[in-house]
């Protein structure tokens, strides 16, 4: 037994080294960065009166007061389904075109192809501040204004750089010959692409699909302008019941915690796909 | 099983980039055919364009007897197989043979017995459940071979199959093709850079090189009778020997002399070129290493129909069957390949003289200007059959 744990040390191999410092460092960044997060959470289950106390209270009792004032009173479970509508259908939407539209970037050449690929990009590089207001006009000449078509469709046009970008280079890692053996063996084109290519890159568009996905349910700046009671989602929501002539910071607490713990929890359980997709083609 | 032809096939890539031009060839029923030639040469390219994977430019492809030229590939019956990358990374061994015969709707039972017969012959029974990534390359590559087939296609298109596996697996992997082509009675193109490979296993060999066909023979008749200099410099292990030269009337006879050597021709050859010898022309000679010997301590024999170059010792290889000794004479270096028996008695060491036997009947000689074989070694014993090409 003894000799299978003995752990052979290559005489070149550079010491162990005992880092504790940078667990410090590691400590104390995460310190840093979880703490308002932590707070935020406190504070929606505080009460109002509880979350002006000066000095602030590091323990008290916990009340979902707040939590049945914003779903009862605002209605936040109404704009929660808004969001999942938009997100999933605009992230469906984009990954689908999405696909397409990279395979045919990566795989086949025709005039213009770089023209294109970077015409997409630049889609991606103006802020949603500076096109918002051409947007809102387009929007109402067309009567799509608050609708769920209108929103969907934007969000799509949005992240389909995105997708297009991301999964292009995955493609261009797929050898080619994989879809011409299919294609000799008797394949279509369109079956090559369905049970090789696709499987293939499964990891890759799902890590998009979580990605479009996150950013879509986060969107704020377009949501809140072009969206209106029908159709609000939930971060441009949050403004309007949370900020009158003083800001509730319980309200505001408890709706950050309902906004941010569905993406939170969805991603802990995808984490594993999401980092494989990402790493698709870099172990080989 | 199929016929293959290829009617005057051009490939332009981009502008002015002729891939393959005017390619035309024939495959036999059953016919094992090498495509040889140096990368670059449109080997592949030629091979893409037959299984459908690239439309040529110009020209025809048939497939018995039909015109298939823009014919979609799964249309063909072809079946073909890459250097790497022909399997399926997400599919088992087994999956990956079977995906020809799924995509015919092969009832479940043929389709088992088939991969199985398959496997068994290849000899990959027991790596079936085995996914691509858990194989070897020789392995992978008989999986690959094995999906090929499978199914039963008219015509075989192999890209360097086995030009990835180390030496060993691939001197076996030959003995294995030319077991399998017999056994599947296939019609086989072979692409392969590898002139080992065309000579072991080829029925007929096509030289390509530019794009154009070099020679199409069997492979004796491409060692021996070499259409052009290319040829005869990229068949043959050591590589032939070129002298530059001129064809002269010397005296009475005629001889081929350069640069420090004068070779007296046989009455073969000499027959041959007696027109060409009255104008002084240069040629190249083309001398096999095998066919050449070292001359013992500088002691001339009396035979008359050998004659020597005087040169010194550049290096010596030790390949254990034999020795090749390298020498060079006046500004080239000839190899001369030596078996063990025949090695001169005696220790050489860089820059010691030697004399090289030139069995005058065995040379090859190509004219300069066009490399085109002028005249071929005259095959013994059947001195009425001297080849004249060039002259």
């Amino acid at each position: 037994m003894t000799e299978s744990k003995r752990v052979i040390v290559s005489p070149k191999s550079a010491p162990v080294e005992n880092n504790w410092w940078v667990h410090m460092i590691l400590v104390t960044v995460f310190m840093i960065a979880v703490i308002p997060v932590l707070w935020v959470v406190m504070t929606a289950f505080m009460t109002k009166t509880q979350t002006q106390v000066m000095p602030p209270e590091i323990f008290f009792k916990p009340s979902f007061n707040a939590f049945g004032v914003i779903v009862r009173q605002f209605g936040m479970l109404t704009f929660m389904a808004h969001s999942i509508i938009i997100a999933v259908a605009s992230t469906f939407f984009s990954v689908t075109i999405g696909t397409f539209c990279a395979y045919a970037l990566a795989r086949f050449s025709f005039p213009g192809k770089e023209d294109v690929s970077f015409w997409i990009l630049t889609n991606r590089m103006m802020p949603a501040v500076a096109v918002i207001l051409p947007i809102f006009m387009i929007f109402q000449t067309f009567g799509l204004l608050d609708t769920f078509v209108g929103i969907i469709f934007l969000y799509t046009a949005m992240q389909l750089p995105f997708v297009v970008w991301m999964l292009k280079g995955y493609f261009e890692d797929i050898p080619r010959e994989f879809e011409e053996v299919a294609l000799v063996d008797g394949d279509t084109w369109l079956g090559a692409f369905r049970k090789v290519v696709l499987p293939l890159m499964r990891p890759s568009i799902t890590a998009a699909s979580i990605f479009v996905l996150i950013l879509s349910w986060n969107e704020y700046a377009f949501a809140l302008f072009l969206t209106g009671t029908n159709t609000r989602t939930l971060p441009p929501s949050v403004v309007t019941f949370t900020v009158s002539t003083e800001v509730s910071f319980d309200l505001l607490g408890a709706a950050a915690v309902i906004i941010a713990g569905p993406i939170l929890l969805f991603v802990v359980f995808v984490q594993k796909q999401f980092v494989r997709g990402l790493s698709m083609g870099m172990v080989r | 099983m199929a016929r293959l032809e290829v009617d005057a096939v051009t490939k332009i890539f981009g502008a002015s980039v002729r891939a393959v031009d005017g390619l035309s060839f024939a495959v036999a029923d059953r016919e094992f055919v090498f495509l040889l030639g140096p990368s670059g040469a449109g080997k592949t390219t030629t091979l893409r364009m037959i299984a459908g994977l690239e439309q040529p430019s110009d020209g025809r492809v048939l497939i018995d007897g039909r015109d298939m030229t823009w014919a979609a590939p799964r249309d063909r019956n072809v079946a073909m197989v890459y250097d790497r990358n022909s399997l399926y990374p997400h599919l088992s061994a087994y999956e990956n043979m079977a995906y020809p015969l799924r995509l015919r709707r092969t009832p479940g039972a043929e389709l088992d017995a088939r991969v199985k017969r398959v496997a068994e012959i290849l000899r990959i029974g027991e790596l079936l459940d085995r996914a691509p990534r858990q194989l070897s390359g020789g392995q992978q590559q008989r999986v690959a071979i094995g999906r090929m087939l499978v199914r039963d296609a008219g015509l075989y298109l192999m890209d360097e199959p086995i030009s990835h596996l180390d030496a060993k697996l691939r001197s076996h992997m030959r003995l294995e093709f030319k077991k399998l082509q017999s056994e599947f009675a296939a019609t086989i193109l072979y692409v392969s850079h590898d002139q080992l490979e065309a000579m072991t296993m080829a029925d007929r060999i096509i030289v390509v090189d530019h794009g154009a066909i070099q020679q199409i023979g069997a492979p004796r008749e491409i060692f021996q009778r070499p259409a052009n200099r290319f040829v005869a410099g990229f068949v043959g292990e050591p590589a032939m020997n070129f002298l530059a030269c001129e064809v002269r009337a010397d005296g009475g006879k005629i001889a081929a002399a350069g640069d420090g050597f004068s070779l007296p021709l046989c009455a073969e050859h000499a027959a041959a070129l007696s027109a060409v010898a009255r104008t002084p022309k240069a040629f190249e000679i083309g001398l096999r290493p095998q066919h050449l010997a070292i001359a013992g301590n500088g002691a001339e024999d009396g035979d008359e129909r050998e004659s020597g170059i005087g040169g010194t010792i550049y290096a010596v290889e030790t390949l254990g069957s034999a020795t090749v000794f390298d020498v060079s004479v006046g500004q080239t270096v000839i190899r001369v390949q030596a078996n063990q028996d025949a090695l001169p008695n005696r220790a050489f060491r860089i820059n010691d003289p030697v004399r090289i036997r030139v069995d005058t009947r065995r040379l090859h000689l190509f004219d300069r200007e066009s490399g085109r074989a002028a005249i071929h070694p005259s095959l013994s014993r059947e001195s009425g059959r001297l080849a004249v090409l060039g002259a």
